[in-house]
């Protein structure tokens, strides 16, 4: 497979949040501004690609038996430098990120890419699929979190677009909204994109 | 080889020397940088609290006493020494007069401990500026208490009611985010974090009385 069909397969087709029902925790908890969501993804496209590339790396050497420990150091690995990273040159940027850099670690797209693709694959596949997959999963964020910030802050980005005149919706900021938001982004893609007949 | 008894746990055994030490390697060259950013970011918070009071004193502007950090830090602020209080303390003073006190303090919040500066008046009644130094609620809700339009609520608002009694206030009380308030005991809750929004009123009520009894006394 080409690393262009490798990229749109993993980004879109075969999309982690909307076709693989993963990293839906995360998808509730960080989608309320628009800030937040895409933070959150360039975290997730880094962590996943590089994850990705030094799994794939090692995975002739790499025992069965211990592949997920391998897996999910490695991925731990990757989060912490970033981290470390983040609070030495970009201060202010890790303030405002607070725990969503940690919370890259949980997420289930990283160690699902890991398994269902880095194992199987070449290095730099990998990493194309790992960026694919950390876009897809940004674009979903970004989505839920435009609707939920919009009609529940009445902003987009942190800069208001609607005016004082605007009621904001409280359960917009609540998670439960992030639920039937995803519920619906779902259906719609089933419907329009994948076609399926209910 | 890979399906002997020994290799996965030498497997192992090799990337976590090669990971740790390379995450022990960034973290030690780095430590500085964080420690020292960290310590700054204090300082000129504690400096901003009482940098309102400073202005006053000698006739100048908030903004250019921030502006002039790490100096006017040094030329105003001074560290309290530790008392039973057990409590990070400091005060703003200005041509040998006290003019603010400022004080680190703590409370429970949802998911963890809530650390807080806290700027008072020199009868330590009052709340000058408040702002949080670490919080560990969630993010996007009770994690908004950090918000400038929450934390400014409580500028000038007195927490000792009654001098000399243990009375404190337990008379706020919290209204909608979406709503104005209509008198001065009325706070707006952060949307969907309840627990934390009453966290925060629940932690300065305790410290600041603790402090005030404290420092009454002496």
């Amino acid at each position: 497979m080409k690393r262009k069909d490798i990229f749109l397969t993993s980004a879109f087709t075969e999309n982690s949040v909307w076709r693989q029902i993963l990293g839906i925790c995360s998808a509730l908890a960080v989608t309320n501004l628009m800030m937040n969501s895409l933070i959150m993804g360039v975290g997730v496209i880094f962590s996943t690609a590089f994850a990705n590339m030094t799994i794939s790396f090692i995975r002739e050497w790499t025992p069965r038996s211990v592949r997920m420990m391998v897996q999910t150091l490695i991925i731990a690995a990757y989060v912490i430098l970033v981290d470390i990273a983040l609070k030495a040159w970009l201060p202010q940027i890790s303030k405002q990120l607070g725990p969503y850099v940690g919370l890259i670690i949980t997420n289930c797209i990283l160690m699902g890419r890991a398994e269902a693709f880095a194992m199987q694959n070449k290095p730099l596949d990998s990493f194309v699929d790992g960026v694919g997959a950390g876009v897809g999963y940004t674009l979903v964020l970004l989505v839920i979190s435009f609707i939920r910030e919009l009609f529940g802050f009445g902003s987009i980005f942190g800069f208001q677009v609607l005016g004082a005149w605007w009621t904001k919706w409280s359960i917009m900021v609540m998670a439960p909204s992030a639920f039937f938001i995803l519920a619906m982004f779902i259906w719609f893609i089933n419907t329009y994109y994948y076609k399926v007949k209910a | 080889m890979k399906d002997s008894f020994f290799y996965p746990i030498l497997f192992m055994l090799v990337i976590v020397i090669i990971f740790v030490g390379v995450l022990a390697v960034a973290y030690r060259s780095s430590e500085g940088k964080i420690e020292k950013y960290r310590i700054d970011e204090y300082n000129k918070t504690v400096l901003k609290l009482m940098a309102d009071k400073i202005a006053a004193a000698i006739d100048a502007d908030a903004s250019e006493i921030n502006a002039a950090y790490p100096e006017s830090f040094a030329q105003y602020v001074k560290e309290l020494p530790e008392s039973d209080l057990d409590k990070r303390a400091f005060s703003a003073v200005v041509h040998d007069n006290t003019v603010a006190y400022c004080f680190e303090i703590k409370g429970k919040g949802l998911w963890g401990s809530i650390r807080a500066l806290v700027a008072l008046s020199t009868d330590y009644r009052t709340i000058i500026d408040f702002a949080l130094v670490d919080q560990m609620e969630t993010p996007g809700l009770g994690a908004r208490i950090e918000e400038p339009w929450f934390l400014s609520q409580f500028r000038n608002r007195f927490f000792i009611l009654n001098p000399g009694t243990e009375e404190l206030t337990g008379k706020y009380e919290y209204i909608a985010e979406t709503q104005e308030p209509e008198n001065d005991m009325q706070l707006r809750r952060v949307t969907g974090a309840t627990i934390t929004s009453d966290a925060v009123v629940r932690m300065l009520k305790g410290e600041i009385s603790e402090i005030y009894k404290h420092y009454e006394g002496q």
